[in-house]
Formats: structure tokens, C-alpha cells, sequence
């Protein structure tokens, strides 16, 4: 009985280390990034061909060969607050007009993309006011309306051209204070 | 072990901002083209028909004769061509009997003049005709200068200087001819 006293300590003092050890610690890693406000056109350049311009009949600009005409850009911006513009550039050829003629062509342009829209006209200098387009993916079509020429003259022969640009911008929103 | 995360956190922050700072605008571009043909049109002639009436003398030393004639003026109104390097030509055609029947000696069928155009280019377009008698080779065509510009303009055709080969007597009938005006490119065919 005594010998079986004398095995019975070594286990105690081989416990005691045990009890000595602290609670777990734990180290944290936080991630942060960000997404930058970002417009891209996927279809950056279309080209639309209005063929002729000109009424067989008087000579004068026939408008329905612009009004209603439409090209398709797409593109996407990926915050709410995006803003979309256009600028238009009238349609010109290059031989001078004389008295009677006319070598130009004004129109308004209308792009619209996720229910928004935006014109401008090239009667007016410089881009139309900007609409916000917000978070989108998909078409944004171009439509041409109001063509006109300067003096409802005659039409100078040869090639015009002309352009519209379509701006989106990521407008980045201020954060909530 | 803190402070070494703490240090990885604040270097990723620095170098995330200027992502979040950047925006990308984009623009995309509709490319417009068109045409506008080249035409020239003429207004409708007025007069379109220009009656001359009885044209041989009738009575005095030229009965029978061709009379003297007043110049007559036709007007072509709003005539236009919408390029540069337009030309005006005329031809004309002589007066002509209906009888077709070779004249006897000393008689003719035929009457020549001078159509003249005005309006467009520097100068003016003429052709006179030079029929024979027998009303043979009628017609002549002149053409003018070139309009360097687009132009529109009344064109005026003015008949003018009625003769008959060898001042020979007219037949008697009615007698009709033309002038026809083309306005077109310089270049174009007769």
C-alpha cells in the first residue's frame, strides 16, 4: 500500500504545467479595397451612313434622310452616379456655298442608355447638359432629330460628315457626412 | 505580432487611394456621312413656245421674203447647279418648213437664227444655225464658259438675227424648230 502512495505523486507534479498556460490570443488581418468609378464603351465607334441628303425633286435638304436615323454604342459605367453627355458636330462639306446653297447640316443627336437620356444640338456650341446615366450595362442609342440647313437652300454637292461623341463619366459622389 | 499587422493594413491603404481617386471617362463616337449628288436643274421655260407669227414680208420689195424679226426672249428661271465646273450649251435648231419637199430654185424651207444664253457663266452661249435651203443640216451647238461655282440663276435664251440661206423666198407653211439649252458638268457628252 505505501508503494502505491509513492507512483501517485509524480502524476501531480507532472499536471502543474498545465495549469500554468494563458487564455488563446488571436491576431486579426483586415482587408479593405476599392472599385474605382469607371465608364468604358465596349463599342467604342459606329458609323452611320445617311446616304443622300438632297430631294430629287428641288435640290434642298430631304430631313427624313436624318431624322429618325439611330447607331448603337454600348458600354457600362459601374456607379450611381455616372453622367452621360453628348456632342454633336454638324455635318459639312468641304466646297463653299454660295448665295442660295447651303453646305451644312445642323441636328440634334439624343443618346439614351438605362431609362436616361441626353441631347445635344450642333446649332449650339459645345456639349449638352449631362444626365446621369448611374450603374449600367448595355446599349446606349444614338438617335438624330431637327435636321435643318442654315438658309433651307440648296444643297452644295459632294461628301459630308459629321460626328457625335457620347461622354460617360464615373461621377464619383461625395461620401454621406 | 500587433504592430506587423498593423503596419501591412496601413501600406495597403496607401496604396489603394489612388485607385479610389481615379475615373475614367469614356466616350464613344457615331461617324456621320452623307452625300449629295451633283445635279443641275433647269426652270421651265417661259415662254415654252415662242410664236413668231407670220414671218415673211408681205407686201414691198422683200415680199415674200423673210421679215424682219424682233428678238424674242425665253427665261429659264431658278436654274441651278449645286457643284463647280457647270457649262451652259445651246442648240439650235432652224426653222424648218412642214412641207418637206425639196424647194424649187430661188425658194427655201428653212430658217436660221442665233439663240443666245446669258446668266450663268462669264459671257454669254451662242449658236446660230446654218440650214441650206432645202433645210438640210439644221442644227449648230456652241457652249459657254465655265461656272466655277454652284450657281442659281434665271438663265435667258434670246433668239435674235432670223435669216434665210441666200435671202431666198419662204415657202409658204408653217414652219417650226427649237432650241434645246443643256446645262450640265463641263465634261459631259454631247
Amino acid at each position: 500500500m505505501r508503494k502505491l502512495m509513492l507512483l501517485a505523486i509524480p502524476v501531480v507534479l507532472a499536471a502543474s504545467p498545465a495549469f500554468a498556460q494563458s487564455a488563446p490570443v488571436t491576431g486579426t488581418v483586415n482587408i479593405d479595397g476599392s472599385v474605382a468609378g469607371r465608364c468604358t464603351f465596349t463599342l467604342p465607334s459606329v458609323t452611320l451612313s445617311l446616304g443622300e441628303l438632297s430631294l430629287s425633286t428641288n435640290g434642298k435638304l430631304d430631313t427624313s434622310k436624318v431624322n429618325g436615323k439611330t447607331a448603337t454604342l454600348t458600354g457600362w459605367c459601374n456607379n450611381t452616379a455616372a453622367t452621360m453627355s453628348v456632342t454633336t458636330t454638324q455635318l459639312t462639306t468641304g466646297t463653299a456655298a454660295p448665295t442660295g446653297f447651303d453646305n451644312r447640316v445642323d441636328y440634334t443627336a439624343t443618346a439614351a442608355a438605362n431609362s436616361a437620356s441626353a441631347s445635344d444640338s450642333s446649332l449650339v456650341a459645345g456639349a449638352g447638359t449631362p444626365s446621369t446615366v448611374g450603374l449600367f450595362t448595355g446599349n446606349i442609342l444614338v438617335t438624330l432629330s431637327a435636321a435643318s440647313s442654315p438658309s433651307n437652300g440648296l444643297m452644295v454637292a459632294g461628301g459630308y460628315t459629321g460626328n457625335v461623341v457620347v461622354t460617360l463619366t464615373p461621377t464619383i459622389a461625395p461620401p454621406p457626412l | 505580432m500587433k504592430q506587423t499587422v498593423g503596419l501591412s493594413a496601413l501600406a495597403f491603404l496607401l496604396t489603394a487611394a489612388p485607385a479610389m481617386a481615379q475615373s475614367t471617362t469614356a466616350t464613344g463616337t457615331v461617324a456621320i456621312d452623307a452625300q449629295v449628288r451633283s445635279v443641275c436643274i433647269l426652270g421651265n421655260p417661259n415662254p415654252a413656245l415662242v410664236n413668231l407669227g407670220q414671218i415673211s414680208a408681205g407686201s414691198g420689195p422683200r415680199t415674200g421674203k423673210i421679215d424682219t424679226i424682233a428678238p424674242r426672249t425665253v427665261t429659264l428661271p431658278a436654274s441651278f447647279c449645286n457643284f463647280a465646273g457647270s457649262v451652259v450649251r445651246v442648240t439650235t435648231t432652224a426653222l424648218t418648213s412642214s412641207d418637206t419637199t425639196s424647194p424649187q430654185p430661188g425658194f427655201t424651207r428653212a430658217v436660221n437664227y442665233t439663240a443666245t444664253a446669258s446668266g450663268w457663266a462669264l459671257g454669254t452661249t451662242a449658236a446660230t444655225s446654218a440650214a441650206l435651203r432645202d433645210g438640210t443640216s439644221p442644227s449648230a451647238t456652241g457652249s459657254g464658259a465655265t461656272q466655277p461655282l454652284p450657281k442659281i440663276a434665271d438663265l435667258s435664251v434670246t433668239l435674235s438675227s432670223f435669216t434665210t440661206p441666200g435671202d431666198l423666198i419662204l415657202v409658204a407653211g408653217n414652219y417650226s424648230g427649237n432650241v434645246v439649252v443643256t446645262l450640265g458638268p463641263a465634261a459631259f457628252a454631247d
